[in-house]
């Protein structure tokens, strides 16, 4: 077996090499603090790491949306707050008002206190989200919603909801549209609305009424009819929505039926009374509720409230009284939407916070997953590293001296 | 009988002279590559009858021999052959590995901060920050792919003037091998046979550089000259002649070289596998198993988001009120046609689905008439096409442009090639970022029942496609009332587009009413009279719906048949690279390994050991001091019969 004075040479240095290769990796690994430098060290970890990498960017963002839903949520409640209050104050100063005693000047005085409030809750209707951008407009972020017309408060935005992405599966509304807020409030009790012709003479009004059974109701216009005969009132509820109109009350063959001011009137589900003295031919009609803007609530009562009454003309305080009345049944509808919609954006934001969480959880989980698969124990690199160091200092230190062995020395 | 006493010993010097030369000759040689140590081969001369017996006559030198193994150098041959192979293969893989996985350089950080951007503005589009910013993140991405495919075309055409200069380094040793093989036939024919020792030390050292640029395989001839074969037994010498390579642009794609030979006046490419081992062989197959692969899959991604991002930006409508155009610009498909082609054939490629793209390169072949035959390059899969063109295969779409195409007409197809390198963004103002939605449904405020409508959607095909706009209905953006019977089963629908009749349609709460290419549902119990409808949206400066449709795209599966998303596409051609590398990575190291031991084998028969040699020298050394002083003895016993009178 012979070896050949280059191999002894060659191989040596091969394996220096190899040596200081693998010492070399080590210092790129602690220098870089990862454990996979290149792909090639660990190609499983590798594609793991990058879609990991992209979970937890995604989930990144989408903790940005959900911060960005929350301050939006936080602007839209806090207006409505400031809605509720003023709903509020404006119902307070319509029960004040409906007190008989008032003077004309009185009530001329409370008219213009609801005009103030009235232009503020325009103007909060109006609220813009601090970049300009209107809040309750629906898509068209540029366009005022609520505009002053000749013809009452009209809404100009749409009924887009403007929604959020704040997790893979799940998209919030970031506001709501104005016609859900404040177009859409029904009138009366929310079913049916009773109303006093414009042409009664008499001082008849009508209560807000409510629903007996629900089941009992056909969603018709009625119409009650009432007739002063020598001194006794009688009315009849006529079906105007049949053809011909049907007699509901009192059933036929009974002409009419006896009139007791505050005495409640039943039929086909509904209730409601009427107080005060009607005059022969006044009519009052029930029909189903219809969407009245809570603007046009106030509006009517404010219109109601510049109207003088005449101590002689009992109509006109019967005015006053019906559409205080209305007024009122008007802004609790409108406070109850208001309320419903403040819920569920209270809603969202529980479910924001939910869902923040969660986000902040699994960004802790995304990161630690890829801390396993990329980054380094440096216990073990720096204990490799000294045993690399010691391998090449001891593989240089034999190299030297077996290389001093030669025949040649001795000759 | 006196002289004999003299010649012996004069045998004996010229004998010891022979050693020591030959010994010198080794040790000055030690670190010759590619030299075999020699020895000389004394043998006793014929000895003379005499009376008393056969007299010995001394020694002569019979030859001088080099030690060398044929066995283990063509072991070792084949074997460095292959880890030139491996080593090649490797070093060009790893740039690749390193530039891809860069976590500051590489894609995915580029495509989660377009993504990003998109959410930016889904979720605030009224924001003109956000809308800048959206495009500033894709130009970052259309940039970092730009970078990434320019990286790759420089790989490739570095690999182009790699192989040009092997082909060149192999030329000039088959030349110099072709000359040695001359000089040595003629060596040993005017030497009476005696090998050529040092001549054939180096022509076995021509050839092992030339195994290093490519496989070969040598065949000694009876004269004593080489002949040397590459690849599939293409002969590179024979004899004294020499058979040059060429390496020039290839037919069927001028922008890559390939490497052929001189065939009786005919160039013969060599075809695709048939170039193994050595530096070339490396090159060749990191080319067509690597490269080429990585930059389709590169433009495959490029291709695969622009087209599906496009999709779905044509069905949104921008801040200026226009429907969305194209928000990136690909190019199409490359079609190459061949040089040698003799008909006035054009063959055109356009992409029809993004999810059946491969990452391979096609080749449709001309067979007369209206016959067709397509070859994926991948895995040489055939497909006819008897009755003519246009027909989808694999997501594209190929196609006659112009022209009569004749028998034998070559077309090369490159689907994704050069998507990476080409991608671009289209738009350059915020206010065409297509956020909104094209249509909004509405429900009259004068609405009794509790029926409520959803936003509208576009649907992914239109009805009738707008000629000035294909991806959506004509009548897309046209006012359509829905408005409710009594009682409200069902329901009538008017507006321009709308199908007639379009009375009396029953209404299920939540089902799909679509026309004109959108969708609504309608949910709740809408009353008698009730009217629902859905217009163009105007002024929608804070609608996000077709941004988050666009966001939403991040996480769809896209590609490759519907399994991958963009950056899970991606992260395959990542692993799949890492993995390569690390398995040339372990291969070029065991192969290292078995290099070293073939070679300790070797060295251990020809190599130089200086102290074996250096014992050589005193021995040597002694023989002709012993034999110096024989003749002296001898000299002096003839002084002796001279004296004597």
């Amino acid at each position: 077996m012979r070896i050949s004075t280059n191999t002894i040479f060659d191989g040596n240095v091969n394996l220096l090499n190899q040596q200081q290769m693998r010492l070399f990796q080590t210092q790129q690994q602690i220098a870089t603090g990862r454990r996979v430098v290149t792909p090639a060290d660990d190609p499983v970890a590798a594609a793991r790491a990058i879609e990991v990498g992209q979970s937890d960017a995604m989930n990144t963002q989408f903790q940005s949306n959900q911060t960005s839903v929350t301050s939006s949520l936080e602007v839209v409640d806090g207006t409505l707050s400031n809605v509720t209050n003023l709903l509020t104050s404006i119902r307070t100063l319509a029960t004040t008002a409906g007190n008989m005693v008032l003077s004309n000047a009185e009530r001329q005085a409370i008219a213009s206190d609801l005009r103030g409030q009235l232009q503020e809750l325009i103007g909060q209707a109006n609220s813009t989200d601090g970049a300009g951008t209107y809040l309750f407009s629906g898509f068209q972020g540029t366009t005022k919603p609520f505009v002053e017309t000749a013809t009452g408060v009209q809404y100009m935005g749409d009924d887009g909801q403007r929604m959020a992405q704040v997790s893979p599966s799940r998209q919030l509304a970031t506001t709501d549209p104005g016609s859900d807020i404040f177009m859409r409030v029904k009138n009366g009790n929310g079913t049916f609305v009773v109303s006093p012709a414009v042409a009664n003479t008499g001082s008849g009004v009508s209560g807000t009424g409510q629903v007996l059974n629900p089941a009992l109701l056909t969603g018709a216009a009625y119409q009650v009819n009432f007739s002063v005969v020598a001194g006794v009132t009688t009315y009849t509820v006529m079906n105007n929505t049949a053809v011909p109109p049907v007699q509901v009350l009192p059933t036929p063959p009974a002409t009419g039926a006896p009139y007791v001011s505050g005495q409640a009137i039943t039929f086909d589900g509904l209730q409601f009374d009427i107080r005060g003295t009607p005059a022969n031919g006044d009519t009052f009609t029930v029909a189903p509720s219809t969407n009245q803007s809570v603007f046009q609530t106030v509006s009517n009562l404010i219109n109601a409230l510049s109207a003088p009454v005449t101590p002689g003309i009992p109509s006109t305080s019967a005015n006053i009284s019906q559409n205080v009345s209305n007024a009122i049944a008007g802004l609790d509808g409108a406070l109850n939407n208001v309320l419903t919609i403040r819920a569920s954006v209270g809603a969202r934001m529980n479910e924001v916070d939910a869902l923040k969480s969660m986000s902040d959880s699994l960004s802790t989980q995304y990161k630690q997953h890829l801390s396993q698969l990329q980054d380094l124990d440096y216990n073990k690199a720096l204990s490799d590293l000294a045993q690399q160091q010691l391998s090449l200092q001891a593989a240089q230190k034999s190299f030297v001296q077996v290389n001093n062995l030669s025949l040649f020395n001795y000759m | 009988m006196g002289t004999s006493i003299f010649g012996i010993g004069v045998s004996a010097l010229n004998a010891a002279q022979f050693g020591i030369s030959t010994t010198e000759h080794n040790i000055a040689n030690a670190n010759t590559p590619g030299f075999s140590r020699q020895r000389i081969i004394q043998s006793s001369n014929i000895p003379q009858f005499t009376g008393a017996g056969y007299v010995g006559q001394g020694v002569n030198v019979t030859s001088i021999r080099r030690m060398y193994s044929e066995f283990l150098g063509t072991q070792l041959l084949q074997e460095q052959a292959q880890l030139n192979h491996l080593d090649t293969y490797y070093n060009e893989i790893q740039p690749i590995n390193n530039l891809l996985a860069d976590v500051n350089a590489g894609l995915a950080p580029a495509v989660q901060g377009f993504f990003s951007g998109v959410n930016t503005v889904a979720t605030t589009p009224q924001s003109q920050a956000a809308r800048q910013s959206m495009l500033s993140t894709a130009q970052t991405l259309t940039a970092r792919f730009q970078s990434l495919g320019q990286r790759v075309a420089e790989m490739q055409s570095g690999i182009n003037s790699q192989v040009v200069t092997s082909v060149g380094t192999i030329n000039a040793y088959a030349t110099q091998i072709a000359a040695i093989n001359d000089n040595i036939v003629i060596a040993e024919a005017s030497g009476n046979g005696m090998a050529a020792n040092d001549l054939l030390d180096q022509r076995d050292q021509l050839v092992t550089q030339l195994n290093q640029e490519i496989r070969t395989t040598v065949v000694k001839q009876q004269d004593g000259s080489y002949n040397v074969f590459i690849g599939n037994g293409q002969s590179l010498v024979v004899g004294g002649r020499a058979y040059a390579l060429q390496a020039t642009p290839s037919q069927l794609d001028p922008s890559r070289i390939e490497v052929s030979y001189n065939s009786n006046g005919q160039t013969v490419r060599f075809p695709q596998n048939a170039l193994q081992g050595g530096k070339l062989g490396g090159l060749m197959t990191f080319r067509s198993q690597t490269l080429d692969v990585t930059q389709n899959s590169l433009g495959r991604i490029a291709i695969g988001m622009a087209s599906s991002f496009n999709a779905q930006h044509q069905l949104g409508l921008d801040a200026n009120g226009n429907l969305g155009g194209n928000f990136f610009n690909v190019p199409g498909p490359a079609v190459i046609a061949a040089t040698t082609n003799t008909g006035t054939g054009n063959v055109a490629a356009s992409i029809s689905s993004v999810s059946g793209l491969t990452t391979s390169d096609y080749q449709l072949i001309a067979n007369g008439g209206a016959s067709y035959t397509l070859v994926r390059l991948s895995d040489n899969a055939v497909t006819n096409f008897p009755a003519g063109l246009p027909q989808t295969v694999d997501g594209v779409t190929f196609s006659l442009s112009g022209g009569v195409p004749n028998a034998g007409d070559i077309f090369t197809i490159r689907p994704t090639a050069s998507a990476a390198t080409n991608i671009s963004v289209a738009i350059s103002d915020p206010n065409q970022i297509a956020a909104a939605s094209p249509v909004r449904a509405a429900a009259a405020l004068a609405n009794t029942g509790s029926g409520a409508i959803g936003s509208a959607t576009v649907n992914p095909t239109p009805v009738t496609p707008n000629p000035a706009h294909p991806a959506t209905d004509l009548n897309l953006q046209q006012p359509v009332t829905i408005t409710f019977n009594n009682p409200p089963t069902t329901f009538n629908v008017t507006g321009v587009g709308v199908p007639a009749p379009g009375t009396n349609i029953p209404f299920t709460a939540g089902a799909p009413i679509s026309y004109n290419g959108w969708t609504v549902k309608i949910t709740g119990s809408p009353a008698a009279g009730d009217v629902f409808s859905v217009g163009p949206n105007t002024n929608s400066s804070a609608d996000g719906t077709n941004g988050l449709a666009l966001a939403n795209l991040q996480t769809m599966r896209l590609l490759a048949n519907g399994t991958a998303s963009y950056e899970g596409a991606y992260a395959q051609l990542v692993g799949d690279i890492g993995n390569k590398t690390r398995e040339l990575r372990v291969t070029s190291q065991a192969q290292t390994a078995l290099v070293n031991t073939t070679t300790q084998q070797q060295q251990a028969v020809s190599g130089v050991n200086l102290d074996e040699e250096a014992a050589n020298l005193m021995r040597y050394q002694r023989a002709y001091q012993a034999a110096g002083q024989a003749i002296k003895v001898a000299n002096s016993m003839f002084d002796t019969l001279l004296s004597l009178r």
